[in-house]
């Protein structure tokens, strides 16, 4: 383990500033590019046919008169591409795990509706589009287990039949003995909750474009990805192809959370086409198709039932989650990525001896579930936060003060919870303090009663977590998959007019990454922020990185920027002490002037590298090295970080509308290296969650059709339904890693959704309502009421 | 997501329209602001043969004051009509139920014509013609008529419209003065197609309603009014129970759909909770009548 170097402290210059985006002039002034954006000669567009059908056997495609449409070039089905690839196998080493194959198109039967079955190749997508209405395809109905319950069962129907089961995951986590705790325990509380499959809906939708290079006999993949060299790996497997001869950009990328950070079918698709047809070949994913069949999230039923006793003091959980994983397992990150991390992080940021968490994974004809922004956590904290709700509410005790005798204290790090993940120190006690005192809690306490005795139903609601961030090598990332996400690699040259070229394996699309690395950069090196450029999103700039996911990239970026900063200024200033003519450790640079400190002389970066590199001899050959260097970073272990959200709302008791009236986080990201940027993340993650909590839900029909196909169902966050946030950016003991960082760009999506449960409850109490599936709408609002009043007049 | 192939005629004039639309065989569609053709025709649900665009026709973005009505062109933005002074001082009702409707940027392409064309069953603009006894301009190669706006709205996306014919205009009655009004809707967020929503307009005599009318939508497949429960409000004096009344006759009334935003059970229970505010709202309104049409 590093431990924490304190020379990073001396000298807080950009780090720590609210610093704006670099970014942010080239894409507000339409100067960004984007896959679509790109149309190289002979370019040829895909469109898809996909399956109307859950599960059925393909007996035959006819493509009628499509050949005819003015345009159309070529069109495929599975048995057609059949030699072209290696199916993507998404391995684990969990027990009892079936790998699903994963490949372009559909070979034999299908298993969603929205699964891709025929591409037809055109020179427009128009062209595309209207051969695809001439094609026909021929199905024999499977028969369906829609619900993850049915799936679940032993004789429900498989859906990949090699399985033997639909049930592909299956874990148990366990310490103590939580079924004699809950049996001693003076109180009990339990529930029965459900978070609803939500899709990702980055702003650009998934686009990618292939270009085959026959001259090298080399593929270059343009993707919307955020993963850009875990793509790049699997392909060169898929395809049989070098390292040095693939290559995935990822240019401009408008979002994903977790949408784009998965292996696409179309994504294989074009590079697979793109070779055959060896011209350049374009798929862009319209609304609808990233609707039907970009990854999708949560999808989890969880029972769980806590125990504590008269104190508050918790005892024991006991859980048993089952999670719908949709029809395959997703490559790298398996269909056990959401699930499994539900159980692992449901004892929540709280001291407590006995647990056990059983999950199930199961296989439904639904499009598979993966990454999306807090990754089974969001699942996890809504229903341990309701159980801590109820559990105080039994008690009579204020909801923050079980949750103040509960959170792991200061003195107790590190701390193992019951299902073994280690807590390092982060302010978990503070940030619940921390928000309660910004937003004045014992008088919103009061101006809640104010208003309850008025009749009105207004709640307060609290939501405490800890996540882990910025993970090494010491832990996956998903459970039991064999794929390094552990280390992150800087490679960083100045150039002989001065400039600085810092190049990473991460891939920003959307944080500003360019400009909090450019921050860390600066001040590693000495430079000035302008003479940095921060590349990433390429394959081909470090030998392996994996891109942007988990919340690691500051802190694993930021990693190995800081060490491959220090090993190219000891290169820079070794150069300027035999220009100079002073010692080494004389010297200091500082915005991008190397200064002695004994005679105040100075030398600009620019001067040391031209006469580094273009004045020949100037510096003995056996003394002149590049000024370039490259490092990898691994913390080993994640570091914790903890945050309170605080939510008051009132429901209108006429529509059942939830107006958010207030939203307050108290959050530890560690050492911030731009408070603007993780501001905006705290925001946007807010805003996801509250969505979550209040209006996303994918809703599939029991015949397995999706009945959210467009914008018009499936509701997002606007503008309007956003609450001012508050933020309370708490500095606690930073964690031990290069640089003090914490991981922070998902966390707003796991604690708004609980928070909002609970104001909701809180509004409702009156009533003896518990909110236990989210999104909590107006309709199921109204039915709860109407279920309370029903049972109040018996 | 890319429309079927199409041909596209600019008319320069409504008898250029009239005539393309007539040269198309039944075949052809007016494209006013495109918020919800376009869409359709992407979702490749609709697929005319000749689009024939009527945005350079001029004249048609008028809003105008004739006897006892405000006329409005066939070319009046959601935004024109939101923000215009006749609009706010002749027919208040309208300029709230406005706000409700859609967004910024669909708000300055929809026009108020296309969407009573259109024929929403949750669309503010057919609702409120309905409640404001809208009288529809008619224009074909046939010649020129008029229709009623309940006979012209037909049900849901269907109205009395034939192939080859155009609206021009939309009148919209002026309320008597006095007239209490309100407008009350319910959507998931600000700007959706509303899950239910009422208008009501009462003068009021002698302490007691007078003139009553009710239009609501979101419960049934078109904006609907409502006689019975007009007549049973005539004369009655506006109280809470009067009110309470009304909404029971109208919740008895309405068949509203299930769907995924929202059950049958929970839109009446909205639409009751929603008319006992508007009817209420609406009385709050009234000034005792002066007598006379603006
Ligand atoms: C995101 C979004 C949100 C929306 N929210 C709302 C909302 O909250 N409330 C609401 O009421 N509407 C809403 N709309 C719909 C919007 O109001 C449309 O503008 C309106 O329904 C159609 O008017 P248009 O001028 O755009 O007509 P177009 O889309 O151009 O045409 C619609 C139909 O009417 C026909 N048509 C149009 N004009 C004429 C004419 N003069 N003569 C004969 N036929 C004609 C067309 O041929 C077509 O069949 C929304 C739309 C979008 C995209």
């Amino acid at each position: 383990m590093t431990a924490f170097d304190a020379s990073v402290e001396m000298r807080p210059r950009l780090v720590g500033q609210r610093i704006k985006r670099t970014e942010d002039p080239r894409l507000l002034t339409g100067s960004g590019r984007y896959v679509d954006d790109m149309a190289p000669q002979g370019l040829l567009h895909v469109a898809v046919l996909r399956s109307d059908q859950p599960h059925a056997r393909i007996r035959s495609i006819d493509v009628g008169e499509a050949f005819a449409v003015p345009g159309v070039v070529a069109i495929f089905d599975a048995g057609d591409i059949a030699g072209d690839f290696k199916p993507a196998i998404p391995t684990s080493r969990m027990k009892g795990y079936y790998a699903t194959p994963f490949r372009p198109l559909a070979e034999g039967k299908v298993r969603y509706v929205g699964e891709p079955v025929v591409a037809v190749v055109a020179e427009s997508r128009y062209a595309a589009e209207d051969a695809l209405e001439l094609i026909s395809i021929d199905y024999e109905p499977l028969p369906v287990a829609v619900s993850k319950d049915d799936a679940a069962m032993d004789d429900a129907p498989l859906l990949h039949d090699e399985a033997g089961t639909n049930v592909i995951i299956s874990r148990t986590f366990a310490r103590g003995d939580v079924d004699a705790a809950i049996a001693a325990a003076a109180v009990v509380v339990k529930g029965r909750f459900r978070m609803t499959r939500k899709t990702p809906m980055p702003m650009e939708t998934r686009s990618y474009l292939a270009e085959w290079d026959r001259r090298r006999q080399a593929l270059t993949l343009h993707s919307s990805t955020n993963i850009p060299g875990i793509i790049c790996d699997v392909l060169g497997s898929c395809l049989d192809l070098p390292g040095n001869r693939v290559r995935v950009v990822a240019p401009d990328v408008g979002g994903s959370f977790g949408g784009k950070g998965s292996l696409n079918h179309e994504e294989m698709l074009v590079c697979v086409l793109a070779r055959k047809l060896e011209r350049p070949v374009k798929f862009v994913a319209d609304r609808m198709e990233d609707l039907t069949a970009m990854s999708q999230a949560f999808d989890e039923t969880i029972e769980a039932e806590l125990a504590v006793d008269a104190d508050g003091r918790l005892l024991g959980l006991r859980a048993d989650v089952i999670g719908d994983i949709g029809a395959y397992s997703i490559y790298p990150w398996t269909g056990a990525l959401e699930p499994v991390q539900v159980v692992s992080f449901l004892p929540g940021p709280y001291r407590m001896e006995h647990y056990r968490g059983r999950v199930r994974g199961v296989l439904t004809p639904k499009p598979p579930t993966g990454p999306y922004r807090g990754v089974g956590r969001p699942s996890s904290t809504f229903a341990m936060e309701r159980l801590m709700d109820m559990a105080a509410r039994k008690l009579g005790m204020d909801p923050s003060e079980i949750r103040r005798r509960n959170l792991v204290t200061a003195e107790e790090f590190p701390y193992r919870t019951g299902s073994g993940i280690i807590w390092d120190r982060s302010a978990f006690q503070e940030c619940l303090q921390g928000v309660c005192e910004l937003v004045d809690y014992p008088a919103l306490l009061r101006q809640r009663d104010a208003a309850r005795a008025e009749g009105r139903w207004v709640g307060i609601g609290l939501a405490s977590y800890a996540e882990l961030t910025g993970i090494g090598s010491r832990i996956a990332v998903a459970p039991g998959m064999p794929i390094n996400t552990g280390t992150e690699t800087a490679s960083i040259r100045i150039d002989a007019t001065g400039a600085v070229t810092a190049a990473f394996g991460i891939s920003s699309h959307g944080q500003g990454l360019e400009t909090t690395l450019a921050q860390v950069v600066a001040d590693e090196l000495g430079c000035r922020m302008e003479d940095i450029e921060i590349q990433h999103g390429d394959s081909a700039l470090v030998p392996m990185g994996t891109g942007t996911y988990a919340s690691r990239s500051a802190v694993l970026g930021g990693g190995a920027a800081t060490k491959t900063a220090r090993v190219v200024k000891a290169k820079v200033l070794k150069a300027a002490a035999f220009l100079m003519d002073v010692p080494v450790d004389d010297l200091e640079a500082e915005g991008g002037i190397i200064r002695a400190r004994s005679s105040n002389a100075t030398m600009t970066f620019r001067e040391v590298a031209h006469a580094v590199y273009a004045q020949m001899g100037r510096i003995p050959h056996e003394q002149r090295e590049d000024l370039v260097g490259s490092e990898s970073y691994d913390p080993y272990l994640g570091t914790a970080c903890a945050s309170t959200h605080l939510a008051m709302v009132e429901v209108d008791p006429a529509t059942f509308a939830v107006t958010v009236k207030r939203f307050a986080v108290a959050e530890d990201c560690g050492r911030i290296i731009n408070p603007l940027i993780v501001d905006g993340q705290v925001h946007g993650a807010v805003a996801q969650g509250i969505g979550a909590a209040l209006l996303e839900e994918v809703v599939h029909d029991e015949g397995g059709q999706l009945l959210t196909a467009s914008l018009a169902d499936y509701l997002v966050p606007i503008a309007s339904t956003m609450p001012e946030i508050e933020i309370l950016h708490v500095e606690a003991d930073l964690p031990n890693n290069i640089g003090g960082f914490r991981g922070m760009g998902e966390g707003g999506t796991i604690g708004a959704p609980a928070a909002i449960a609970n104001a909701v409850s809180d509004a409702l109490a009156p009533l003896g309502i518990e909110v236990d599936t989210l999104p909590v709408t107006p309709d199921r609002l109204f039915r709860l009421v109407q279920a309370a009043r029903g049972s109040a007049r018996l | 997501m890319k429309p079927a192939r199409f041909d596209y005629v600019r008319a320069e004039s409504i008898a250029h329209a009239v005539e393309a639309l007539a040269g198309a065989g039944g075949d052809g569609k007016v494209l006013a602001g495109g918020q919800s053709l376009m869409p359709m025709m992407n979702f490749r649900l609709v697929k005319p043969s000749v689009l024939v665009d009527i945005n350079r026709i001029p004249d048609l973005d008028r809003i105008t004051q004739e006897a006892g009505v405000l006329r409005l062109g066939a070319l009046v933005r959601h935004r024109m009509t939101a923000e215009d002074g006749l609009v706010a001082r002749h027919i208040p009702v309208l300029h709230a139920a406005m706000k409700h409707v859609a967004h910024l940027t669909v708000r300055n392409r929809g026009t108020f014509c296309g969407s009573v064309c259109h024929a929403d069953p949750a669309a503010e603009m057919p609702m409120m013609t309905l409640l404001l006894d809208g009288t529809i301009h008619i224009a074909s190669p046939r010649g020129d008529r008029t229709m009623a706006a309940r006979d012209f709205l037909v049900g849901s996306l269907s109205t009395a419209l034939e192939p080859d014919e155009m609206v021009v205009a939309v009148d919209l009655a002026i309320p008597e003065d006095g007239t209490g009004w309100a407008f009350e809707e319910f959507s998931r967020r600000h700007g959706d197609y509303a899950l239910a929503a009422i208008a009501v307009l009462m003068a009021r005599a002698d302490g007691r309603m007078r003139n009553v009318r009710i239009a609501m939508m979101g419960i049934a497949d078109t904006a609907l009014r409502f006689a019975d429960v007009e007549a049973a409000l005539e004369g009655r004096e506006g109280t809470p129970a009067a009110f309470d009344e009304a909404a029971a006759l109208l919740q008895a009334a309405i068949q509203p759909n299930s769907d995924l935003n929202a059950s049958a059970d929970y839109r009446r229970h909205l639409a009751g909770a929603l008319a006992r505010r508007a009817l209420a709202e609406a009385w709050q309104r009234t000034g005792e009548t002066t007598g006379g049409a603006a």
